[in-house]
């Protein structure tokens, strides 16, 4: 599946990379693997990345704040077209579900390697995928919008079932709601929430969705053609979060049964098969205690997380996403795809975990990737380049495979711990920790894991011996203390502290 | 060179017996010098507490670079004066190593009578600046003084080597070139406000830092003018306004680091050269000192001993070995340095003197310093040696002595009588240091003898009289004397009088005449040349 | 002991010296034989007393990056001179530096501007969220280092205050006394969400 397609026939021979970063490189790898020419755009805080030097050709592009360059969808359609682009591929993130600029891309001849606009559109906006998917039978978390209908609202969030949230529909910061869990006092908390919506926001009219508690975050990898060939490639476990953003990913999911497993990648395919779905893509679920799980959304672009899928698959799914834009099936069946071990990733984070996760930057002045069997570093910073406040504060992904869990985590504590990057603090050494937990070692793991466990982020005490360790190394490399000490004659530095 | 055998028997009762005696010794020496540097009433110390100013051991050591040595000088100065209320003469000194600079350090200490300077302090002072002058170290100054005690005003004010010396040696040695550094961290008044005024650079504590020739009092009284200390004097005012001082500091802490900072911008002298090694440890262990010192100052031992505990690898070439025996001459190294040594093994007779200044000539010849070790009850005397002529012998030597131009350094490890201690360069010779061992005892002559004399002059004049005297009025005439005696001619006495720079536990005499010689060496060493020797 | 490292919150107090075959680390009351050999690519041998480590180390400036036993470390090098001028000046306050990387989402006062404990300096935005900045005690806007929409890293001065004047005789700085440091700033959620 993954064997090098011949791309002779296909109706473009260069693709142009609209990111940066990590993702760039991802996909120029593939891209020149197939013998294409690869193209990048760039800001120039980006000059000097890997995916600049790596780049067949790169365009600078800009922009009022680096973002806003790679935002530029018109400047970046100039560039595919001065390049002689034939295609785009948008990486995630910027303009990845972009409907407009996915629709200016065709408009300027050239290929968007992703869904259609039409996808895009469907499942850009979460209340319309939901009710969508919801009247193409599949499962969403139970809900009830007292504005449909004010009079059956009561009787309409008894049907919800218990637990419930009951929310202020005007409100936010978590003030006004109210948890039930029994369906007696859902009347009188109602009145309660409704009370407390009109005194903090004016405003009393409420809303209520089954809650899950602690809940699970799994999302299912699939992939489609366009032309009636839909898979899915597996599920991916991504409950572990902080600050509502995924840290580490792996797959399988250490809380799927093979029962559940299957219920839920066929759930995937089923929703990806109903829109007739173009592109690699993926289905987030919000997944209970009790194994029940309900559909959250769908992103139409390739997943940060990717990696893990294709370490287990031997699927590339950039090569999957550059045959289908170029118009190739699938060509293969549910039945051929395959899994073998389990991959855990790691983003890499340039952040201060102890710190509220805050974002650190500086320069990268010594990196040593991890190196070793089944060890795979994702990353689009280079040894002599510079972390900077202006993106995402994720630099690389570390992603390791092993025969089983126990294995990857392993595999994934050694790698950290071989990790070096320095210049600019990383969340290397709290992974270490999230991963050493005990919750995580069984599995055992919901989104709000880091915050009911804020020990892990903490900066945990010095081991013995290590401040004297650090100590010596930072003075024997610090001039002012070192020329003090060899300025010392050698009989009086012999004598040492002798006093008379 | 071969290493000296060493024909000790450390298991023999006499050498147990000298080992405790003289442990026993160094053990009251570490305590005095405990006492003089620790041991205050608690009101001064709160009281520069609430200052907020450090004691002075504390700013020695933020001074100091960490894990240098620092050889204190005089430590027990006037110790045996002004009832010992005035420890350490109210000031340390001493040579240590600052930002890699061998530097001497003159520290007043407030927590003495206020640093007030009485005569053995101004003496201190005056002692730590000539061998700035005469081995051409940097001075760090840490001034904390009240001033001159008045009371004692006629013997530190006025005379050559009294108060204004110091200021004239200031002078001196910015003449030579010789950079110095002020850190007023109290009140630097009259007198005291020429130390920083004289230092090549300076820096002020703001808020306890202050000079002025007059203090406000002085000030109110003689021209009726009202003024806070911080504008007569202050950090601000002298350095924004007067140009008094150079750099202004928030605190002790600060100041020291800034002169830290400042003495690290000073060149660094091209040290004399003279034949070195590598240094090796003595082979024998320096605390068998102790056993080697007899408890009887009359009693004989071997100096060659000694030498094996000082020099690198107890290694040692003897000069004429069998010539004039009773004074040891010869080449060792002491911390890689070549030196000459002479060591007395018995008094001097001619031809000890003769093979003693023909030593030096020769130490001087080959620019190597010269360490005196003192054990010595003088020149021989009677009619056959004044026949041999000892008179112009011993004369020899100390003409040899007196101009030689290598470095010299002098342990008083013993006995120091008579002309002997001047042959051996005795404290009148100009050794660049002279220490001396707890139990050593110099006078111009034996207690006893000395006693003896005095009550004999006494017994004849009486006798001329027709007097006839008991042994009780004997005793009664002698007794006093010899009391007297004995108590000034104890290392007790001549350190607190600074006759020496200080006295030495034994163990510490190879470090500390490590650190001598290094300092001697930043002073040319000139060629030889010596006056008349009477043939 | 006037050379110090930070490492996260914490200065700790150290020097160095050398022994006829050794540096010697001061820490606290331990003196501990050390060396640092390094080789290629910031990969050095580390010796601290009988211990023999492997370690990787990186400079900039006063930075020191040490990547040890697995984590990577930064000590910050306080120059004694620094340091102690912070301590003695009382001026520990007077610079106003940023907590974390970010933008400058509004400036509200202006050199020579007289300002009060409390009161809101400027506001800057970092993660998505706006965090104000605001006077750490009375005083009188000496710089405004940053203009709306400058970025900058993690501890770049923003802003320093100086002195209100006052009467003479109270501004003598007390020798050795540390001033009590103020966080700057409370970060103040302004916004957040999914990102």
């Amino acid at each position: 599946m993954s064997a090098v397609p011949d791309t002779s026939q296909w109706p473009f021979k260069s693709v142009l990379v609209a990111n940066r970063g990590e993702i760039a490189v991802r996909v120029l790898r593939t891209v020149q693997q197939l013998g294409l020419k690869g193209i990048v755009v760039y800001h120039a805080a980006d000059r000097g990345t890997a995916a600049v030097k790596m780049a067949d050709e790169a365009i600078e592009i800009t922009g009022a704040t680096p973002v806003a360059s790679y935002l530029d969808g018109a400047q970046i359609i100039a560039a595919a077209k001065a390049s002689g682009a034939g295609a785009i591929h948008p990486g995630y993130g910027f303009l990845s579900e972009n409907k407009g600029f996915c629709q200016a891309v065709e408009a300027a001849g050239i290929r968007f390697i992703g869904p259609t606009p039409e996808q895009i559109d469907l499942m850009g906006d979460k209340v319309r995928a939901r009710n969508f998917v919801e009247k193409a039978g599949f499962p969403v978390a139970p809900s009830a919008i007292e504005d449909d209908d004010p009079k059956t609202f009561v009787e309409r969030s008894r049907k919800v079932g218990a637990p419930l949230l009951i929310k202020p529909s005007a409100g936010g910061g978590g003030k006004g709601m109210r948890i039930v869990r029994d369906l007696a006092l859902l009347e009188q908390e109602i009145e309660r929430g409704r009370s407390e919506g009109q005194r903090y926001f004016g405003d009393g009219r409420l809303y209520c969705e089954r809650y899950i508690e602690n809940p699970r975050h799994i999302e299912v990898q699939v992939l489609g053609d366009g032309q009636g060939g839909v898979v899915h490639v597996f599920e991916r476990e991504c409950s572990v979060q902080r600050r509502f953003q995924k840290i580490v990913e792996e797959t399988p999911s250490p809380a799927l049964s093979p029962e559940l497993r299957e219920k839920i990648c066929e759930t995937a395919a089923g929703i990806a098969r109903s829109i007739g779905y173009r592109n690699a893509g993926t289905v987030e679920f919000i997944f209970g205690q009790q194994g029940e799980f309900y559909f959250l959304e769908m992103n139409t672009r390739l997943q940060v997380e990717h990696p893990v899928t294709e370490q287990i698959t031997g699927i590339d799914l950039v090569l999957q996403q550059l045959r289908v834009a170029a118009g190739e099936k699938l060509g293969f069946g549910q039945g051929d795809v395959k899994s073998k071990g389990h991959s855990i990733e790691f983003r890499i984070y340039a952040e201060d975990a102890a710190r509220g996760y805050t974002p650190t930057t500086g320069p990268v002045l010594v990196l040593h990737p991890p190196q070793g069997e089944g060890v795979r570093w994702d990353s689009g910073i280079l040894q002599g380049g510079e972390v900077t406040s202006a993106f995402d504060p994720m630099i690389a992904k570390l992603i390791v495979t092993g025969s089983d869990r126990a294995d990857a985590i392993a595999k994934g504590d050694a790698a950290l711990r071989d990790t070096v990057l320095l210049g600019c603090k990383t969340n290397t050494a709290f992974l270490r920790r999230l991963i050493a937990h005990p919750a995580f070692v069984s599995g055992d793991v919901h989104t709000g894991f880091l915050d009911a466990n804020p020990q892990i982020a903490a900066e945990p005490e010095l081991p013995g011996g290590t401040l004297q360790a650090l100590l010596a190394a930072s003075a024997l490399s610090t001039r002012p203390m070192r020329d003090i000490a060899d300025a010392v004659p050698d009989m009086h530095a012999a004598m040492g502290g002798w006093r008379n | 060179m071969k290493r000296i055998e060493s024909k000790l028997n450390t298991a023999s009762a006499d050498f147990q017996a000298n080992a405790e005696h003289n442990r026993r010794l160094a053990e009251e020496f570490k305590a005095k010098q405990e006492a003089v540097r620790h041991r205050r009433p608690q009101r001064d110390i709160d009281r520069l507490r609430q200052q907020k100013k450090l004691l002075v051991r504390e700013r020695l050591e933020l001074l100091l670079d960490p894990g240098t040595p620092f050889m204190e000088l005089s430590s027990l100065a006037a110790n045996e004066a002004y009832d010992g209320e005035v420890p350490g003469a109210a000031c340390v000194t001493g040579i240590g190593i600052v930002s890699g600079r061998e530097v001497v350090i003159n520290a007043g200490d407030a927590s003495v009578k206020g640093g007030a300077w009485y005569p053995l302090t101004v003496k201190k002072t005056v002692r730590a600046l000539d061998i700035a002058i005469e081995n051409r170290l940097p001075v760090v100054h840490l001034c904390d003084s009240a001033g001159g005690f008045l009371p004692l005003q006629a013997d530190l004010f006025a005379d050559k080597y009294m108060a204004g010396r110091i200021f004239r040696n200031q002078c001196m040695l910015s003449k030579m070139g010789v950079q110095q550094v002020s850190v007023v961290l109290g009140h630097c008044t009259a007198g005291g406000a020429y130390v920083p005024g004289l230092s090549d650079y300076n820096v002020i504590v703001r808020g306890t830092g202050a000079i002025f020739l007059a203090g406000p009092p002085l000030v109110k009284a003689a021209t009726g003018e009202d003024v806070s200390v911080d504008e007569l004097g202050g950090c601000d005012m002298h350095t924004s306004v007067s140009g008094t001082a150079d750099y202004p500091a928030g605190s002790e802490e600060e100041a020291i680091a800034i002169a830290r900072d400042i003495v690290a911008q000073f060149k660094r002298p091209q040290k004399s050269h003279i034949e070195w090694q590598a240094p090796e440890s003595p082979y024998y262990d320096g605390r068998e000192l102790y056993g080697i010192l007899p408890r009887d100052i009359k009693a004989q031992f071997d100096m060659k001993e000694v030498i094996a505990r000082l020099v690198d690898g107890s290694r040692f070439h003897e000069y004429q070995p069998n010539y004039g025996k009773t004074l040891i001459c010869g080449y060792a190294h002491l911390w890689g340095y070549k030196v000459g040594i002479l060591a007395n093994n018995g008094v001097l007779f001619n031809d000890s003197a003769l093979k003693g200044a023909h030593f030096i000539e020769l130490c001087n010849q080959a620019r190597t310093p010269i360490i005196f070790l003192q054990n010595i009850t003088g020149f021989m005397v009677g009619k056959e040696y004044e026949r041999r002529g000892i008179t112009k012998d011993g004369a020899k030597m100390i003409m040899a002595v007196s101009n030689c131009e290598v470095p010299k350094f002098t342990v008083m490890c013993h006995g120091s009588f008579g002309a002997g201690n001047y042959g051996m360069s005795g404290r009148a010779f100009d050794s660049r240091f002279l220490f001396s061992w707890p139990q050593s005892q110099t006078s111009v002559m034996g207690a006893e003898q000395a006693a003896n004399t005095l009550a004999d002059v006494k017994i004849r004049q009486l006798a001329k009289q027709g007097k006839q005297l008991s042994q009780a009025d004997i005793d009664a005439i002698r007794d006093p004397v010899l009391g007297e005696f004995k108590r000034k001619q104890s290392a007790w006495y001549t350190t607190s009088e600074i006759w020496d720079d200080g006295m030495l536990d034994p163990v510490d005499t190879r470090n500390a005449l490590g650190i001598a010689i290094s300092a001697a060496l930043n002073t040319p060493i000139g060629d030889p040349r010596y006056g008349v020797f009477r043939m | 002991m006037q050379h110090a490292f930070k490492l996260g919150d914490a200065e700790h107090n150290t020097a160095l010296s050398r022994s006829a075959s050794a540096y010697r680390l001061h820490f606290g009351e331990q003196v501990l034989n050390v060396d640092l050999k390094t080789g290629a690519d910031g990969r050095a041998w580390l010796t601290v007393g009988e211990r023999h480590l492997e370690v990787v180390i990186a400079t900039r400036g006063d930075d020191v990056f040490v990547h040890f036993d697995g984590e990577a470390y930064q000590l910050r090098y306080r120059h004694p001179l620094d340091r102690l001028a912070a301590a003695g000046g009382g001026s520990a306050e007077d610079h106003i530096r940023a907590p974390m990387p970010g933008s400058i989402v509004s400036v509200s006062v202006k050199p020579g501007d007289a300002v009060t404990k409390g009161q809101t300096l400027l506001v800057m935005e970092s993660m998505k969220m706006e965090t104000t900045i605001a006077a750490p005690r009375d005083g009188v806007v000496a710089v405004v280092t940053y203009e709306k929409a400058q970025t900058f890293d993690r501890d770049a001065l923003l802003l320093s205050l100086v002195s209100l004047p006052r009467d003479a005789g109270e501004g003598q700085g007390g020798g050795g006394s540390t001033p009590k440091k103020t966080p700057p700033s409370q970060p103040s959620p302004a916004s957040g969400g999914r990102s």
